[in-house]
């Protein structure tokens, strides 16, 4: 399955704005996505409650995870997202 | 149907009242916000279940529907890294709806320049489901909304 492994950079790690901004996204997508941080269990990346339970802080790393048609570039969008400062 | 109680005694406002564009904008979900009152406080547990996540200055309960409410305490208030909040109760702990999780004191907040408003959200809620917004002054455990 396509993924992508980001480095979170935001003060705040995934949370409040760039938490918000990256549950849009994918809610967006018809694709299912998951999200988790390395190593540990995956959660569905359209729900916000399921984003802030990850409790990603910043310098985290998480695995974004879609397949099907568009995966690659809701991924691409997903990562920069997840990495941006 | 989730009725969803006050967890701050205040002013029961709407989230356009938030000065943050990300819960004003409803980017985080649908809910309600409450303008404290300026003295200190006990912040309880808006909805019955499992405290998920616990920060000092913000946390989410989630039901045993699975439904999560998030509570955020003040604007910008992550920045001050806990302090100037009490823990009453720990991350993963059952509570029930009206059980205090957090004390604080929304003066200090103001005190320190940032904002005390306490945004109060339904998690993945789906268009159109909170109903019934309390309005004006309401007492922490009062009513503040339902999630249909």
């Amino acid at each position: 399955m396509p993924e992508r492994q980001v480095t979170v950079k935001a003060e705040v790690g995934l949370h409040a704005r760039p938490a918000a901004t990256f549950v849009q996204t994918a809610a967006k997508a018809t694709l299912e996505v998951t999200v988790a941080k390395a190593g540990g269990q995956p959660v569905n990346a359209k729900s916000i409650l399921g984003v802030l339970s990850l409790d990603v802080r910043q310098g985290d790393t998480v695995v974004i995870s879609a397949e099907g048609e568009g995966a690659e570039e809701l991924l691409d969008r997903l990562a920069d997202i997840a990495s941006a400062p | 149907m989730t009725t969803v109680l006050a967890p701050v005694a205040g002013a029961a406002v709407g989230l356009e009242a938030v000065p943050d564009p990300v819960f004003s904008g409803g980017l985080v979900g649908a809910g309600a916000a409450i303008d404290p009152a300026r003295e200190p406080g006990r912040v309880v547990a808006p909805i019955a279940g499992k405290i998920v996540k616990l920060h000092p200055h913000a946390f989410v309960v989630v039901g045993d529907d699975g439904r999560g409410i998030l509570v955020h305490l003040g604007i910008d208030t992550v920045q001050l890294r806990g302090e100037g909040f009490e823990l009453l109760a720990a991350e993963g702990d059952r509570v029930s709806a009206g059980q205090p999780v957090v004390a604080w004191n929304p003066a200090e907040i103001e005190a320190g320049g940032r904002s005390p408003v306490c945004p109060v959200v339904a998690l993945d809620a789906e268009e159109g489901t909170v109903s019934a917004l309390a309005e004006g002054r309401v007492c922490a455990g009062d009513e503040l909304f339902r999630w249909g």
